[in-house]
């Protein structure tokens, strides 16, 4: 007789096992479906010269025309294999890119990157919901990002309007949704919103650039903090571990309380406008005022209901990010004509650098408490950067900038000496 | 379901089908009914002339005098006509294309001293690998400060303005390498 338990733990090993398998299955056929219709493209180029213009317009199609059969083959009898339906899907969004490709060339139609990016990734979007396509989704994702590069590089006008990333982008969201509903603690579904993550911080880059104003690093701060609640908030953990989205958030939180420790990130500079601003600027700062008032509700919400399960220090960044934007612009003066600037740009930087420290020290605490030595090197590591950061911004002397090194460094010995005297303690 | 998925699959099949077939046909139009245009090059730099698979053009008529500053506008015509030479220069720049054969949409450039720089919607004329590295020495060639016997013709049908042939001495740049070939031999 086999007990529960061990039934258990068997399904979950096979289990395991077999959604590895499938996974390298479907990667192998993906790159496979990627060879073979770069195969038919060069067999295609390699008599191009001879070709009227003609029979080069009939063959553009002829890829494009395979792999639609191949989605009707696999939507009407391979409908759930995994493998068959990346592959093909994989496919048919190259063949989409072919077809333009060879006709632009064909008939020396110029238009910009962007553009091409822009109509390839609107043809592309349906394959991904009708074969269910997570790395599909993912290439999707990507695809919104070289399209925000390409746009911005292709347009003389400096911080051109991105904001059709964000239609592009709003347009994946209901996949991701059904991800999740459907298997939230499922590989794929990780994958997926790390991309979402990463996604979400390059349309928001883009979109500060775009509004023109000075209220970025607060926007960043509530996107960061976001991020962190809802990956500790829709991916909760068994263990003490943080899920990946988490993670993210926790490094992104990190990693911009550091960039706006530097007094140059409070100058607020910045330019005047001439007339009104447009609906899609309006929009930008529409958003760069969502991220924070999500996230402060979403902390909200839990500490109001006494459940809080995420660093209280971590989530009060948008609002210690908020109230020294307040304090910056509280003095602020007319640098030059059209330019404006603030006086206060110091004392607003020593307030981040106060919360940077008190963050890394909050981090450093936690992962003692948690016998976590990831997490209490990492809160190391948040108060080193912060301490080299003013090793190269601040005219302190030589004197105290050595002596804050070997307090950081000291800090490092000790607390890791602490974990692992604590860890072989328990251990034995 | 089934049905469902393959019922929407069609229309995005058609879809994905209609962007390139619209794209040849709007082009097959401008070429057999557009009014031509010829295009003188501009001497280039030699490094720049041929990248891959195409060379990259610089077109005289992409410089020209005015006197005031582009104001920013979302899009951006040029009006053409015809110079004493025969070749097309910008008469001026307009955020309407009117009249529809002779205007086409162009990205703004700088402005220096009362010359406004445009760029024309063809920089590339696409090249297959064989013919590339002689297509790169006949246009260099032929794209110089004082031997500048290289053009293209553009055709413009509705606003829509499709680049026809590279021409070098007169000669399509195919026929042209062919009789440079046959020289050689």
């Amino acid at each position: 007789m086999i007990s529960s338990e061990s039934a258990g733990a068997i399904e979950r090993h096979y289990g395991s096992v077999e959604s590895r398998t499938n996974f390298g299955v479907v990667i192998l056929a993906s790159v496979g479906a990627a060879l073979v219709g770069a195969g038919i493209i060069l067999l295609i180029a390699h008599n191009w010269d001879d070709l009227s213009r003609a029979a080069r317009t009939v063959i553009a199609f002829i890829p494009l025309l395979i792999a639609q059969a191949l989605v009707v083959f696999t939507l009407m009898r391979r409908s759930e294999s995994r493998p068959w339906r990346e592959a093909v899907a994989i496919f048919d969004v190259a063949a989409v890119a072919t077809a333009i490709s060879l006709i632009s060339q064909t008939y020396q139609i110029q238009g910009s990157f962007a553009d091409f990016m822009r109509v390839w990734l609107l043809l592309s979007l349906p394959i991904v919901y009708l074969l269910r396509t997570t790395l599909g989704a993912c290439v999707y994702l990507i695809g919104t990002i070289v399209w925000l590069f390409a746009h911005e590089i292709g347009i003389f006008v400096r911080s051109p309007d991105p904001m059709f990333f964000w239609v592009l982008f709003l347009l994946i969201v209901p996949y991701f949704l059904l991800r999740f509903l459907e298997d939230r603690g499922s590989r794929e579904t990780a994958a997926l919103a790390i991309m979402v993550t990463i996604a979400l911080a390059f349309g928001l880059g883009f979109s500060t650039g775009f509004a023109k104003t000075d209220f970025g690093g607060v926007a960043f701060a509530g996107l960061m903090t976001a991020i962190y609640l809802c990956g500790i908030k829709f991916f909760p953990q068994t263990d003490d571990r943080l899920h990946i989205v988490a993670l993210l958030g926790g490094i992104g939180i990190g990693v911009t309380a550091i960039v706006l420790s530097f007094e140059s990130n409070w100058h607020m500079s910045r330019e005047f406008f001439w007339g009104a601003r447009s609906f899609h600027g309006n929009i930008a700062i529409a958003l760069e005022f969502l991220f924070p008032i999500v996230a402060v509700c979403l902390a909200a919400r839990d500490v109001f209901r006494r459940r809080v399960e995420f660093s209280l220090v971590a989530a009060v960044f948008p609002i210690v990010t908020a109230i020294t934007w307040g304090i910056a612009n509280l003095c602020e003066t007319q640098a030059a004509q059209n330019v404006y600037g603030t006086n206060c740009s110091f004392a607003a930087a020593a307030i981040i650098n106060c919360y940077a420290l008190w963050l890394g020290i909050d981090i450093l605490t936690r992962g003692i408490r948690s016998d976590s030595i990831a997490r209490a090197n990492f809160g190391l590591i948040l108060i080193a950067a912060l301490a080299i950061s003013r090793f190269f911004d601040s005219e302190l002397s030589f004197v105290t900038r050595g002596l804050g090194f070997i307090v950081v460094g000291a800090g490092f010995l000790v607390a890791n000496i602490l974990l692992f005297k604590k860890r072989s303690a328990a251990a034995a | 379901m089934k049905n469902i998925r393959l019922a929407i699959f069609i229309l995005v099949a058609l879809a994905q089908l209609s962007v390139p077939a619209l794209m040849a046909w709007t082009r097959v139009r401008t070429l057999a009914e557009g009014r031509v245009w010829k295009f003188k090059t501009a001497p280039i730099d030699p490094e720049d002339a041929v990248r891959g698979r195409y060379v990259m053009l610089r077109l005289d008529a992409e410089d020209f005098t005015q006197s005031e500053q582009l104001k920013s506008i979302d899009s951006i015509y040029a009006i053409l006509k015809e110079g004493p030479d025969g070749f097309a220069q910008v008469d001026h720049l307009s955020p309407s294309p009117v009249p529809a054969d002779s205007s086409m949409k162009v990205e703004p450039g700088g402005w220096w001293q009362e010359r406004q720089h445009i760029v024309l919607p063809f920089r590339y004329f696409w090249l297959t690998e064989n013919s590339a590295p002689a297509a790169e020495a006949a246009y260099r060639e032929n794209s110089r400060r004082g031997q500048q016997n290289a053009y293209v013709t553009v055709r413009i049908r509705n606003g829509d303005a499709a680049l026809e042939q590279l021409y070098i001495n007169n000669k399509p740049l195919v026929e042209y390498l062919r009789a440079q070939a046959s020289e050689k031999k």
